[in-house]
């Protein structure tokens, strides 16, 4: 697979994306993407602390988080990527940069084809609704309508191996496991043409993987993208035919799976970048 | 799946500005269906474990404007200028009204914070949100016009010498009159939604607001009890308008006054512009505020 990514190089000339400038064969252009944001240092953001630091005049302290720095990066059709690294390298900035949730702060994103996104387990989830409510609710937000949902939420259910009627019954009766497989089930169903998972890996139990995986191996073969950010290394082994670490916001390295994995499984186990990233 | 799905997205950084509108209307116009259903599940919810249900949400209206007529008569010493039942059945419909606006408003502003995981996950155009709390605002309200009309029928056919008007083309107007509100009341609620997620406390203090809004508002008192430079404050009140002329309609039987019906649509645009520009301008970063 032919996944081409660079760092650091000079911003491109001005030219719009668009369909002329964005092959085909891609389902993800990234151009010099930097997003970064100021965070409110305050405890709480309230009208009454506003006031009072009018009164006093003082000026409100943020801070300025770079979450992602300068990143290139081409996702073909058909891909799967994973993405590694720590805690705040920027990996759920990154793929909710992709979905249109948070605006680039410079560079651009152009995405081919429709996004399912499973950003956190179970989000949206209304505990109270039964499990078919929630698949329909879950289904509306993400673009569908009612009958193309509907039609699918039996299919659904029984992707995520509720037991007999449970699909009826409120979430909040659920097991976590059940909750999770749910969850994962929507996004998976969606028939994305680009799938989005956020430490989304680890619902249920070792069948409920493999049947999970083996679901994302078909959506491959219909030339569906996916792009993976976990901590379970093996999976991103095992599923992606590319992968990239990301660190504080920098792509560090690309390239085969088990290369990078290791790359960044040494990184945790030592503590210290490889010395070729020290300037990084 | 729509075509519109299916085309090259590019997002871009902005500036604080609007989107293009075009396709950003187009998107909230082909999504309105999860605003409908949103709604519909959030009212199940909220009252699955209720017994009596959304019938609360007549009930609660309705004891309250028994409560505020008890108060206005005990006030005015019964020396009001209206008949008891007549100033009643105004309380009745001005509180209606006015709850259907403040339902809108005080849940379309906490919709974006209390949608934070939903805005976290899914890319979609945030007033959607606002627009659901106003259907179910909606849903709401319509409940009430047959409980209203019960009771005027009921006081007409008891009590002989009630003012309150019979059948009139009057009525043809209030459809008019509450798709005016509703624009007017979904824009307002924008405006709160979005200063809500910058400071955390404007819905608390939107609930004193909307207690004093209503106070400021012809529903405890007739249009016709100001005079002179006073009637400004019908004008000034960006509801007032619109419940001067509702209880033109449903108490005096008389259509609208001109001032009144240039009052609404002056008010609705004001509102909806302003409200939909304040929003719409900054919902690109509602994620990196609620985060």
């Amino acid at each position: 697979m032919d996944i081409s990514l660079s760092q650091g190089s000079a911003i491109l000339p001005s030219v719009s994306l668009n369909k002329s400038v964005m092959p085909d064969s891609l389902a993800v252009k990234i151009e010099n993407l930097s997003i970064s944001y100021k965070i409110n240092v305050e405890s709480k953001k309230t009208l009454k602390n506003a006031l009072m630091r009018a009164s006093r005049g003082e000026r409100v302290r943020t801070k300025t988080v770079e979450a992602v720095k300068n990143l290139t990066l081409d996702i073909p059709h058909g891909s799967v990527l994973g993405i590694v690294g720590a805690n705040g390298a920027g990996k759920s900035t990154l793929m909710r940069s992709i979905a249109g949730i948070l605006p680039p702060t410079q560079g651009r994103i152009g995405v081919n084809g429709k996004i399912s996104t499973l950003l956190a387990l179970g989000v949206g989830f209304n505990k109270a609704l039964s499990g078919r409510d929630n698949i329909i609710l879950g289904g509306l937000a993400s673009g569908l309508s009612r009958d193309e949902i509907e039609s699918q939420t039996d299919a659904i259910a029984e992707f995520a191996d509720l037991p007999e009627g449970f699909i009826d019954m409120p979430v909040r009766t659920y097991s976590s496991g059940m909750y999770s497989r749910v969850a994962f089930s929507v996004a998976v169903n969606m028939t994305p043409d680009i799938l989005l998972l956020d430490e989304a890996l680890s619902a249920g139990d070792a069948a409920f993987k493999e049947k999970s995986f083996n679901k994302m191996r078909q959506l491959c073969e219909e030339a569906r993208t996916i792009l993976i950010v976990s901590h379970a290394l093996s999976s991103i082994n095992e599923l992606c035919d590319h992968a990239i670490w990301l660190h504080r916001g920098q792509m560090l390295a690309s390239g085969k799976p088990g290369e990078i994995t290791e790359k960044y499984l040494k990184f945790l186990n030592v503590g210290e970048l490889p010395s070729s990233y020290e300037d990084l | 799946m729509s075509e519109a799905q299916n085309k090259v997205q590019i997002f871009e950084p902005h500036k604080s500005s609007l989107p293009p509108l075009r396709p950003y209307l187009k998107d909230f116009w082909r999504r309105r269906e999860f605003a409908t259903e949103l709604s519909k599940f959030t009212d199940k919810a909220e009252y699955l474990d209720s017994k009596l249900g959304n019938v609360w949400l007549v009930l609660n209206p309705l004891f309250l404007a028994l409560i505020y007529f008890l108060l206005v008569t005990i006030i005015q010493g019964g020396r009001g200028g209206l008949g008891g039942f007549t100033t009643l059945c105004h309380i009745l419909i001005g509180l209606f009204t006015f709850y259907f606006a403040q339902n809108c408003i005080l849940s379309g502003a906490q919709s974006i914070t209390s949608g934070g995981r939903l805005i976290l996950n899914q890319a979609f155009p945030r007033s959607l949100l606002p627009l659901s709390s106003a259907i179910s605002a909606a849903r709401q309200f319509w409940p009430t016009i047959p409980v209203y009309i019960s009771i005027v029928v009921i006081g007409k056919l008891a009590i002989d010498d009630t003012t309150i008007p019979g059948l009139t083309w009057n009525y043809l107007l209030v459809p008019a009159l509450l798709i005016l509100l509703a624009i007017t009341s979904f824009g307002l609620a924008l405006f709160f939604a979005t200063l809500n997620v910058y400071f955390r406390d404007t819905t608390k203090l939107l609930s004193y607001i909307m207690r004093i809004w209503l106070y400021a508002s012809p529903v405890l008192w007739q249009p016709d009890m100001l005079s002179g430079w006073y009637r400004i404050i019908l004008y000034l009140n960006p509801l007032g308008p619109i419940l001067s002329a509702n209880s033109r309609i449903w108490i005096d039987g008389l259509t609208p006054t001109l001032s009144q019906a240039i009052g609404c649509v002056v008010w609705c645009l004001i509102s909806i512009l302003f409200g939909g520009y304040f929003f719409i301008s900054r919902e690109r970063d509602f994620a990196v505020r609620i985060s």
